[in-house]
């Protein structure tokens, strides 16, 4: 297949940065694929994986609430974290899983407090799924 | 000279000298700091860089759409984000940027809430009694996105909800070694033209929104909160980190200068005190003969 040039952005840097065959993410009305090509496009991620296609085999990253855009030369995605499945931490997932667990099952919490430890829990959830697969 | 002078000159030499051990290691700690720092905020740039150049893409793009983020609103309530140091001892890096806030805060009479960054911050406008609604104390030095996008949650659910109607962000960008600004950055209601446009091709992309461009464009709202909050983060720490190695500096300079200076006293003192003592010798040995 046609490569195209993907750049994956984190506050730390360039997480990817270079061919990728195909991509697909999880947005929040549902997964896209994007091969080389693709009309330009933007869209709103949500906290889910994402595989890239390279060298004939995908590889997959946990990636938390993030942006994608498709511009005619470059694909570019920016996620607030991002990690390969190969390089995620099981045992640090796992206690924030927990921690976000008891954080929920307490009573009284205000809505913001709610969103945020949802949000770690899900990312958590992410990060164990990714490794699993 | 009596010999109690001698003995004073050479006890302050001695605390001079380890005043300025102490300056001398703060400000070899603030270089390797203010090196960390400045790697970070490399690394940081290309994730700003890239929101901007959306941002501006969708402005160009849809120049006449409405968020609830874009919207002017009578200004009711304030919200001033403040990032200052968590230490003292660095010149006058605190006292300028705190200035610029109450010099702001008196601009109108609308009420202002504070989120504070950086523990001296926290320490200042408690102790003048303002609304603290969220603090970060020792927040700078290791910026956690996580906890930036804490921040930037906070600021968008109450802006959303109506409680303040305009956010703004103090900082000290970092320009060069010599240089360091205080800044203010109005944050909320968003503009394009207050200097995020990355981008100076005015070109239009035809590029396809999913679902729709104020979708997106209320989803990166948060995410470019995130980034400029952190940029600034990582920037005060490095400026905070310049202004006390150039006031530590300054203070070695003068704690060697001192040095000298007293040396020379103490020197002047000894030989004074030889040639006393050779005079009554040379005195008494007259007297003999």
């Amino acid at each position: 297949m046609t490569p195209f040039n993907l750049q994956i952005i984190t506050p730390n840097g360039y997480f990817f940065n270079g061919e990728a065959e195909s991509v697909i993410v999880r947005t929040t009305v549902g997964d896209k694929g994007i091969l080389a090509r693709h009309e330009p496009y933007a869209a709103a991620l949500g906290t889910g994986k994402i595989r890239v296609l390279r060298d004939g085999s995908y590889h997959l990253a946990a990636l938390s609430s993030g942006i994608i855009k498709v511009g005619e030369d470059k694909t570019v995605i920016l996620a607030q974290s991002c990690e390969w499945s190969e390089n995620i931490d099981i045992k640090r997932a796992e206690f924030a899983k927990k921690a976000a667990e008891e954080k929920l099952s307490d009573a009284n919490l205000s809505a913001n407090e709610i969103a945020i430890a949802e949000f770690k829990l899900k990312r958590a959830i992410n990060r164990l799924h990714a490794v699993e697969k | 000279m009596p010999k109690s002078s001698m003995k004073t000159i050479k006890r302050r030499i001695k605390s001079v000298g380890s005043t300025l051990q102490i300056t001398k290691a703060m400000e070899m700690v603030a270089s390797s700091k203010l090196r960390r720092a400045k790697s970070r905020a490399e690394a940081l740039r290309p994730y700003f860089e890239a929101h901007a150049e959306l941002l501006s893409d969708i402005a160009v793009s849809k120049p006449d759409f409405t968020t609830i983020f874009t919207a002017k609103r009578e200004v009711k309530n304030r919200l001033f984000i403040v990032i200052a140091g968590d230490r003292g001892l660095a010149g006058g890096y605190n006292t300028n940027l705190f200035r610029l806030v109450t010099d702001t805060e008196k601009e109108s009479d609308a009420p202002v809430k504070y989120i504070a960054i950086g523990r001296c911050t926290v320490d200042f406008f408690k102790k003048r009694e303002r609304e603290v609604i969220a603090e970060y104390p020792y927040f700078c030095e290791n910026v956690k996105p996580g906890r930036c996008a804490d921040i930037a949650d906070v600021v968008t659910d109450i802006f959303k909800a109506g409680e303040v109607d305009e956010v703004k962000l103090f900082y000290t960008a970092y320009v060069s070694a010599l240089r360091q600004d205080v800044t203010v950055l109005p944050l909320l209601p968003f503009t394009t033209e207050s200097g995020y446009s990355g981008s100076e091709n005015s070109r239009s992309p035809l590029i396809n929104y999913d679902p729709s461009p104020e979708a997106v464009f209320d989803r990166i709202i948060p995410k470019m909160l995130l980034s400029i909050i952190s940029s600034a983060c990582v920037q005060s720490f490095a400026s905070e980190q310049s202004a006390r190695r150039n006031a530590m500096e300054s203070a070695s300079d003068n704690a060697a200068e001192m040095i000298e200076k007293l040396s020379l006293q103490y020197n002047r003192a000894r030989q004074e005190k030889i040639t006393n003592e050779i005079n009554e010798i040379v005195g008494g040995a007259n007297a003999i003969s």
